[in-house]
């Protein structure tokens, strides 16, 4: 009975994560083109969750670890995963209030390693994968997508430059609709992926899943419309970030930026470097803001962001290890993984509540963005 | 603890990459480009330049599909 309900916790929390996974990212794939009018904001987002949906099924080998190679996956247990999730979703939470893009996989990984540090201690946690799946990443996605969208602009305008400025804008507003539906589809695939990955962990230490087997239906579609939810909630603060308040963007710049980062992206999936997409696309936005003109870029907003990238890992990683801590307070049981959720769902409620009195708070693109 | 860093496969991205991303601006630069001048052209009644201009976008079509192709492919076959 006890572990039918960490189960259901780890579960719902896995989901939860997923929404904020997708209203976070939804920044990723759709702000260049509403920036630039390539489409209306609900448009974008509509097309958004409905590829991000579609993406969740293109590929279920679900890997049964989360955090594999960077923590002893001997330690993993369902209480581990919940105070991962519960850091993840934290800095989510805290990086959208700000709108500062970031990486929800490189949060989900602090929060397991900040859990499993406070679980077995250092040598739970293994620096070379944290380097090589974590921090080289980090720093080569935004330099590369940086220099290459910034090259992608200069050959654009060098191509395109002498031409009528009215159809060469729709030129480009209609290659962000399928840069977009490429990143959107990229997006459901991997992220979605990864809530089923953790679900299917659970349900593997549960017992209701024998390791190697396929994640059941409803957990393929549980992943799936948890992610499109949260995509089509649109996350308007990270949007209106990396949309307008980076640069000022021209429809050529936002098909570069976002093509650029699309192709930086699928290129290192394809040699067996997996990318963040924020970090990727982020890079690529301030690289085709800088080769039009450096002042065009408000580079003490690249400051910020640069600095909650930085924080990632750390932040995620105290939450992770503090809801542990909290969580063994009460035993081994159900009982500090419960009032935990519990606690966080009431204290939700309330910020939301307080913030929906003032206007919509997720539902409603900003008429700026 | 650096050892730990594929440095062939970072490497090969550091150009790679960028040179995928050439690939896909020059291709639509081509459809942007033709589709314009062509316009342009067949407006101004010379329908031999606008063929070709014409041809122009629709090879940069076609790269640009491939490209989009390519990355589906790369989605789909990912382990």
């Amino acid at each position: 009975m006890e572990n039918d309900i960490i189960l259901v916790i780890v579960v719902v929390t896995a989901l939860a994560f997923d929404f904020t996974n997708g209203f976070h990212d939804t920044a990723n794939s759709v702000a260049t083109s509403i920036s630039t009018r390539a489409l209306a904001p609900r448009t974008a987002v509509t097309l958004a969750a409905l590829l991000n949906f579609v993406g969740a099924f293109i590929s279920i080998k679900v890997a049964a670890t989360i955090a594999s190679g960077i923590v002893d996956s001997g330690i993993v247990t369902t209480t581990v995963i919940f105070a991962g999730l519960v850091g993840a979703i934290f800095w989510n939470l805290l990086t959208w209030y700000f709108g500062l893009p970031s990486s929800s996989s490189h949060a989900l990984i602090g929060g397991v390693v900040g859990a499993a540090f406070a679980a077995a201690g250092a040598d739970a946690v293994k620096g070379a994968g944290l380097l090589e799946k974590v921090i080289v990443p980090a720093l080569v996605a935004p330099m590369i997508a940086f220099l290459a969208a910034g090259g992608a602009i200069l050959i654009t305008y060098r191509m395109v430059g002498r031409l009528r400025p009215g159809p060469v804008n729709r030129g480009y507003r209609i290659g962000q609709i399928a840069s977009l539906s490429l990143l959107s589809l990229s997006h459901g695939t991997n992220d979605a992926q990864k809530t089923m990955g953790i679900i299917a962990l659970a349900l593997i230490t549960h017992g209701n899943l024998n390791p190697g087997d396929d994640p059941p239906t409803w957990v393929i579609v549980s992943a799936a419309t948890a992610i499109a939810a949260g995509t089509y909630s649109g996350g308007w603060r990270i949007i209106r970030t990396m949309g307008s308040r980076i640069i000022k963007m021209d429809p050529a710049q936002g098909f570069s930026a976002q093509t650029g980062g699309a192709a930086v992206l699928l290129t290192a999936a394809h040699l067996g470097f997996p990318l963040s997409t924020t970090h990727s696309i982020t890079g690529a936005v301030l690289g085709a803001g800088a080769a039009k003109r450096l002042s065009a870029v408000r580079w003490g907003l690249a400051g910020n962001i640069l600095l909650a990238w930085i924080l990632t890992l750390p932040a995620a990683g105290v939450v992770g290890a503090l809801t542990y801590g909290l969580s063994r307070i009460f035993g081994t049981g159900a009982l500090g993984p419960l009032l935990i959720s519990v606690s966080l769902v009431a204290l939700m409620a309330a910020i939301f509540g307080k913030r929906l009195r003032r206007g919509p708070a997720l539902t409603t693109a900003p008429v700026d963005a | 603890m650096i050892g730990a860093i594929n440095t062939k496969a970072l490497q090969e991205l550091a150009w790679v990459a960028p040179l995928a991303v050439l690939a896909v601006t020059v291709a639509w630069g081509l459809v942007v480009h033709g589709t314009t001048r062509a316009t342009e052209c067949s407006r101004a009644g010379q329908s031999r330049s606008a063929s070709l201009y014409a041809a122009e976008a629709i090879a940069g079509g076609v790269l640009f599909a491939a490209a989009l192709a390519f990355g589906l492919v790369i989605m789909t076959a990912k382990d």
